[in-house]
């Protein structure tokens, strides 16, 4: 965080009102404006340097990334906003926007970043296989299941076949995970 | 009640007899099996052995070589008579044909009665092998194989630390067309409560009157 600190030259602009709009704006440019060049196009900032404006808006976001990503405390972000000479009101808005967003920060960025595709769903299907052109008679039930995965937003479905044997197998494995699972939280 | 049951288990086995099964091959089939009664039936039954590996895992035409070789005939008499005896083999396991179907089904070929019985041999010993071979053949759909999984818990990534996420990392094997192919997937411990109970439900499908219903009926 100590970093953080020292990369961000924050120079908050001098009246009240503009602060607040300032903070919220960066807040906001990182969850929900997705990249709009427009976000900082707010009336109370238009009376601000606008270079100056936009050196604060970066410093200000890169400074609110690193305090989610390091889950920097109360103290931490306190101290590091006195070093750069924030006053005592002006750290309380700062902290209790942070303290609002944070939670929702945090998924975001743990949302980055490359994964294996997670499974959401399983369908299934039972059938009866009667016969086919290889074997005249066959006269086995068996199940069709898809598994329903996404990654990064695109979802793909996994199609396998399996008899009742083995769909008792891959059950009782799940099962073993979850057993394992249980006990892990209790420890 | 009692009467009627017998009277139709007869009339059934009855009927069986006069449906026969019998084989029809074609002319082409019979010119390749002519090439057995030349041979000794020491011979037909290293073709049998041949023509078994064939249906389990494919031709090779240094086996077929080989045998060329030490009978002195040319090659393709020899793959004739191999794929000729294979046909042979998967038609009548495939068919489920009895004995005596079988013995008068290869009677049209002219062979005499040693060889005949070889031939019966071999299929009464391998017919239900190459049923089971045959019936995994016209799966297009991957199977299911094998589940591994592991219980991890994230601690931090590039872009955020202080993590405690615990994740169920799998993998899923399927065989599909005679290889295998592992997928790596992972789920949150919530979602795999959800899948269990899902599943639970499947397997519980085939317990129902319904499904038993049809299981006995159709047969």
């Amino acid at each position: 965080c100590r970093e953080g600190c020292s990369l961000s030259p924050i120079r908050p602009p001098s009246d009240q009102s503009s602060y607040q709009v300032l903070v919220d704006v960066s807040f906001r440019s990182l969850l929900s404006s997705h990249a709009d060049p427009g976000v900082l196009d707010q009336p109370e900032l238009k009376r601000v340097d606008q270079i100056r404006l936009k050196q604060s808006h970066t410093a200000a976001t890169t400074f609110i990334l690193e305090a989610v990503k390091h889950n920097a405390d109360e103290s931490t972000i306190s101290s590091c906003l006195e070093e750069l000479s924030f006053s005592a009101d002006r750290i309380e808005v700062f902290y209790s926007t942070h303290q609002k967003h944070r939670r929702e920060l945090q998924l975001l960025l743990a949302s980055i970043g490359r994964c294996p595709p997670q499974i959401n769903d399983a369908s299934w299907r039972l059938q009866y296989h009667v016969k086919n052109d290889q074997v005249n008679k066959v006269n086995e039930p068996f199940y069709l299941i898809a598994l329903n995965t996404e990654n990064k937003g695109s979802s793909e479905d996994i199609n396998f076949t399996c008899t009742v044997e083995q769909l008792q197998d891959l059950v009782g494995k799940l099962k073993d995970a979850a057993k394992s699972v249980e006990k892990a939280s209790q420890m | 009640m009692c009467l009627v049951s017998e009277l139709l288990s007869c009339c059934c086995s009855g009927l069986y007899r006069l449906f026969r099964m019998l084989l029809v091959l074609s002319e082409d089939h019979k010119e390749h099996l002519s090439f057995l009664p030349k041979v000794d039936a020491a011979v037909v039954g290293e073709f049998g052995r041949i023509a078994l590996e064939f249906l389990r895992r494919g031709s090779s035409p240094k086996i077929y070589e080989g045998a060329a070789r030490k009978l002195c005939v040319p090659v393709e008499m020899v793959q004739h008579g191999v794929e000729g005896l294979m046909y042979l083999m998967t038609e009548s396991s495939k068919h489920m044909i009895s004995e005596e179907d079988f013995l008068d089904s290869v009677l049209v070929l002219g062979f005499g009665e040693d060889l005949n019985q070889t031939l019966l041999q071999l299929y009464l010993q391998h017919h239900n092998q190459i049923r089971s071979i045959l019936r995994q053949l016209p799966s297009s759909l991957p199977a299911y194989h094998n589940l591994e999984w592991r219980l991890d818990v994230q601690l931090a990534s590039r872009p955020i630390r202080q993590q405690v996420v615990p994740m169920l990392t799998m993998r899923l094997l399927l065989t599909g067309g005679g290889d295998l192919s592992r997928k790596v997937l992972q789920t949150d411990p919530s979602t795999l409560l959800h899948l269990i109970s899902t599943l639970e439900a499947a397997l519980a499908a085939i317990k129902t009157n319904h499904a038993r219903r049809i299981f006995r009926n159709i047969k």
